[in-house]
């Protein structure tokens, strides 16, 4: 009893280190300092590039996709990101779908980038990351930022090297919104939210789709004062009320603000909560139906760990709530199982616009005006592209490779491959049209040494998967 | 089966970001080190039981904040019902030293009408070569504001339960003085489970300066 009370149950969070140590806090093995280049020998790779933390998936916990079945995905994508503002008009439902099946490990990064709306941004910013990207930044927020680089997903292989190039490339990415924003600056919330991105798109992309995130998905999260994300706090609250009558009361009777429990989640868009599996598949849908898949997913996890009577014998307190909903149970969190209670939740823009408006003006009661007027918030890719609809030429794909497929219509598009690409296709170039154009550079790609992201190109990327997965670099 | 305690504390942590708040809460708490640390996205919250005396038990809930400025609109929220509280600096940061008056000045100005029992933490004592602020200054400044000093080391656990269980200590003893009231509607004190007789024939320990912010 008394053990439990001191905090050495299971109730630990331990994403940020590893737990089979036993309290002897230098045996840690993968701390990127002590390693050097942060990968063990010895330590397996996931799927998704971890070595260890709360991150990495164990066994057979996330879904296997029948390869035929990847293919078809693929280019079932490959086909929407082709003529995007046309499936978005006409088949946005369609789209919907195939977000909430989960996008294709190959093509996540690019569908991510159209979803959000990043690609018009980009395209209607040529030169803009660059820019910023060359001037020095705030010391103030530069500080700040190198401070967290070390610490977003060390386990990630991308990241866990100090100075590698994922973390170069997070300190890019934040300090160049600090100068986009300088009103705004940078928020420590923003660093994983960046670092999920770097996982999938170069710099500038994720640039963009962070862009994105922070002024139309969540606006005002990660400003000054933090006013929406406890106006959310609020909101989500309220929505229990409605969707778990038993888990409201019991999170009223033991004052458990939500901001107490909400926070993490919301801000992190739950890349700190959940199984890797379940993060994409949760961002596949948010980034396409927004911000009322952060609420479902907050919904869901209250219910099933506070839902029924049952369940809350044993938790009769706030700090035995908060272990509880610190150590959610796996098999709430688990890709299938979430993905399908967050589709079938009732939950709509509408339920949480109104909410918003009942909030507010309860705010407005008792706190008086909000000091930080964000832009509204966009639900979703469809209101996005709607609010400023896009030219085809903002949406003509330009992907550092173009492989000839007989799955894809031709297009007239320029052709430009890299250094990259010319690498890893060597074998099989007959079949492809690859350009080599100087002016893009891989930023991927050291000078020197070979990419740690070359070892996963080469599984995924298999000779069957030419037509899709080598469209693009980042898996 | 309730855990027989006499009374629970509440306590904050504060302190800028990266001095080490949640390694050395974690240290406490749960016995272990970690090297790398989530920086903190709002508030977390952590519990222990010490044994200030034997038979005596105090119940520590302990609440992590969040050491980026942006966050303090969160976290202040949190002063109000604590009792005592950690105010880190990292020995091997100068403006994180410099930083404890404002963070003082931040806390008094959102606890009223309560105060908070604080202890000076200087952090990261293991990094001896890096050191940037002395032990002397401080304690001078420690001193100033009517506080204890003391340094810790999550990560070779150096005074860690020095610094938890000293100041449970001192608010127990103001708690015991009278000088600090359980009260309806705060949570920095409640009263446990206990029978009676643990109360009697306590001995005085020495006086200690505190902060009453």
């Amino acid at each position: 009893m008394a053990k439990t009370e001191q905090g050495y149950g299971p109730g630990m969070r331990g994403s940020g280190e590893k737990l089979t140590d036993n309290g002897n806090g230098n045996l840690y093995g993968s701390d990127p300092e002590v390693n050097g280049n942060g990968i063990p020998d010895e330590t397996q790779v996931d799927k998704y590039g971890f070595t260890g933390g709360a991150q990495q998936t164990s066994g057979n916990t996330a879904e296997e996709i029948p390869n035929d079945v990847l293919r078809q995905r693929e280019s079932k994508w490959l086909d929407m990101l082709n003529s995007w503002d046309k499936w978005m008009a006409k088949k946005h439902r369609k789209v919907r779908e195939r977000c909430q099946k989960g996008i294709p490990p190959s093509l996540r990064g690019r569908a991510w980038l159209y979803l959000s709306g990043g690609k018009v941004r980009r395209e209607q910013n040529q030169g803009k990351f660059q820019e910023l990207d060359d001037q020095p930044g705030d010391p103030k927020w530069v500080d700040i930022i190198e401070r967290d680089l070390h610490r977003q997903f060390p386990f990630h292989e991308m990241f866990a090297a100090r100075g590698g190039h994922g973390q170069q490339d997070l300190f890019r990415v934040l300090k160049a919104y600090t100068l986009h924003r300088p009103e705004e600056g940078y928020c420590q919330a923003q660093a994983p939210i960046a670092a999920v991105l770097l996982m999938h798109m170069p710099a500038e992309d994720a640039f963009w789709v962070l862009v994105q995130i922070c002024e139309k998905y969540l606006p005002g999260y990660y400003s000054t004062g933090l006013e929406a994300i406890q106006l959310d706090g609020e909101i989500l609250y309220a929505l229990l009320r409605r969707v778990s009558p038993v888990a409201h009361r019991h999170l009223k009777k033991h004052k458990l603000e939500p901001i107490l429990y909400m926070t993490e989640w919301f801000m992190c868009a739950f890349s700190r909560t959940l199984p890797w599996a379940s993060v994409l598949r949760v961002w596949d849908m948010f980034l396409c139906e927004g911000v009322k898949i952060l609420f479902r997913v907050g919904l869901v996890l209250l219910k099933s760990m506070l839902g029924s009577q049952e369940k809350l014998k044993t938790c009769q307190g706030l700090y035995e709530t908060m272990e509880l909903l610190r150590a959610i149970q796996p098999q709430y969190m688990q890709e299938s199982f979430l993905v399908h209670e967050v589709i079938v939740l009732e939950v709509s823009e509408k339920d949480i616009e109104k909410e918003h408006h009942a909030q507010l003006k309860r705010w407005k009661e008792s706190r008086g005006d909000l000091n930080c007027k964000s832009p509204p918030r966009m639900h979703g890719a469809k209101a996005i592209m709607t609010a400023d609809p896009p030219s085809r030429q903002d949406l003509r794909q330009r992907p550092t490779i173009i492989v000839e497929s007989p799955l894809t219509p031709k297009t007239d598009e320029v052709r430009v491959g890299d250094t990259m690409g010319t690498r890893e296709t060597k074998e099989d170039k007959e079949k492809k049209t690859i350009l080599p154009s100087p002016e893009i550079v891989n930023p991927y790609l050291p000078p020197s040494e070979p990419s740690p992201l070359l070892n996963h190109v080469t599984p995924q990327g298999s000779k069957e998967s030419l037509s899709s997965a080598e469209h693009d670099t980042y898996l | 089966m309730e855990t027989i305690w006499l009374y629970q504390f509440r306590l904050i942590v504060i302190g800028d970001s990266t001095v080490g708040k949640s390694c050395l809460i974690r240290r406490f708490t749960e016995g272990r080190f970690a090297q790398v640390s989530d920086p903190t996205v709002g508030v977390d919250f952590f519990s222990r039981l010490v044994e200030i005396e034997p038979g005596k038990r105090i119940k520590l809930q302990i609440w992590d904040t969040a050491g980026q400025e942006r966050f303090r609109s969160i976290t202040r929220a949190y002063y109000r019902n604590s009792v005592g509280g950690l105010l880190l600096f990292d020995i091997t940061n100068r403006r994180s030293f410099q930083n404890v008056h404002n963070w003082l000045e931040e806390a008094q100005s959102h606890v009223q009408p309560h105060s908070i029992v604080f202890l000076l933490v200087g952090h990261k004592c293991d990094l001896e070569a890096q050191r940037q602020v002395t032990q002397q200054e401080a304690e001078k400044l420690a001193g100033a504001f009517g506080m204890r000093y003391v340094e810790t080391s999550a990560r070779d656990a150096i005074n860690v339960e020095k610094a938890f269980v000293d100041l449970t200590r001192d608010i127990f003893e103001l708690v015991r003085n009278g000088d600090i009231k359980i009260q309806d509607g705060w949570e920095g004190v409640k009263s446990g489970f206990v029978p009676n007789t643990v109360h009697s024939s306590e001995e005085v320990t020495k006086g200690s300066r505190q902060c009453f912010c």
